[in-house]
């Protein structure tokens, strides 16, 4: 192979590019625009300024790293390809270590340790309730983030979804305590933590990422041979 | 050689890559696809699957949020 890089020959048949309209103008409005209502929310209360500066924050990197949560778990099984997975995984790892430092910190100042309402029971319920959500994002073409995310780009069908999104979290919220009593309540919540200390915890948890991520790339070896 | 148009418009992916899977399958070595996609997902996955297979691929943003992935199946 003596060149590398060979251009592909097209026939004359493609359509002639449409004149581009420059992004920046609008950009710089929508940024400015951004910027007041983070000011005047934060004359409401500081709290909700940060939710909205992070929140924006966040979406612009979803939308620049096409970073795929239903991609992440679909694609080793169509296309072989992990990468998305592999990126899933080092964010889980960021977040393990990230979220355990913030936790820690009240702990060892005798303060109540936030966001503890997330530790739910885990059993049948989970299995069942990912295998239905999982299903759903698939068809839908997006997890809840992404979903949103493709909003924001002007992408029809996840309006679409959206508005189900909206609709079936409705219903489900509606009777989530009927759930909740009967089912859900049964299975055992687990901080690990409690289990392990504060330091077992965060090195068995990254434990298990690393052993994901060899798994996820002996995957794509094994798929794809690269 | 013989091209071929790939309209995915507004489709979702994975649909568009599974849909480039199944034109590859039945197209000729030297044959050429493009896919027009308007899924940023897909913009991401199509080229990738495509790289992997060894295929040449070449990428043009045809417009804001379109694009046209052109693929050569070489082997």
């Amino acid at each position: 192979m003596s060149e590398e890089i060979k251009t592909i020959q097209r026939s004359s048949s493609r359509a002639p590019k449409k004149p581009k309209k420059s992004q920046i103008p609008m950009g710089l409005g929508v940024l400015l625009l951004m910027v007041i209502i983070g000011i005047a929310l934060s004359m409401k209360s500081s709290n909700l300024a940060m939710f909205w500066i992070f929140g924006s924050c966040f979406g612009f990197v979803l939308q620049k790293s096409r970073f795929c949560f239903t991609a992440s778990l679909r694609d080793p099984i169509i296309t072989g390809s992990t990468s998305v997975t592999k990126a899933v995984l080092i964010a889980f790892a960021i977040g393990t270590v990230g979220v355990t430092a913030i936790k820690y910190g009240y702990f060892v100042n005798g303060l109540p340790i936030p966001g503890m309402s997330y530790v739910v029971p885990v059993g049948p319920a989970t299995i069942i309730g990912g295998i239905l959500f999982g299903t759903g994002m698939v068809i839908a073409g997006g997890c809840a983030s992404g979903t949103l995310m493709r909003v924001g780009e002007g992408f029809a069908m996840n309006m679409l979804t959206l508005v189900f999104f909206v609709v079936g979290s409705l219903i489900g919220a509606n009777h989530f305590g009927f759930w909740k009593i009967n089912f859900i309540s049964h299975s055992p919540k687990v901080f690990l933590p409690d289990y392990f200390g504060w330091f077992g915890a965060v090195v068995l948890q990254l434990l298990v990422i690393v052993c994901l991520y060899i798994a996820a790339d002996k995957w794509q070896k094994k798929k794809l041979g690269a | 050689m013989k091209e071929f148009t790939l309209d995915c418009m507004g489709e979702a992916c994975p649909l568009p890559l599974m849909k480039t899977e199944k034109q590859m399958e039945k197209m000729e070595v030297g044959d050429v696809v493009i896919v027009q996609i308007d899924h940023s997902c897909a913009m991401k996955n199509v080229p990738e699957w495509a790289r992997n297979q060894g295929y040449n691929v070449e990428i043009d943003e045809v417009d804001d949020g379109e694009w046209e992935v052109i693929i050569e199946k070489t082997k």
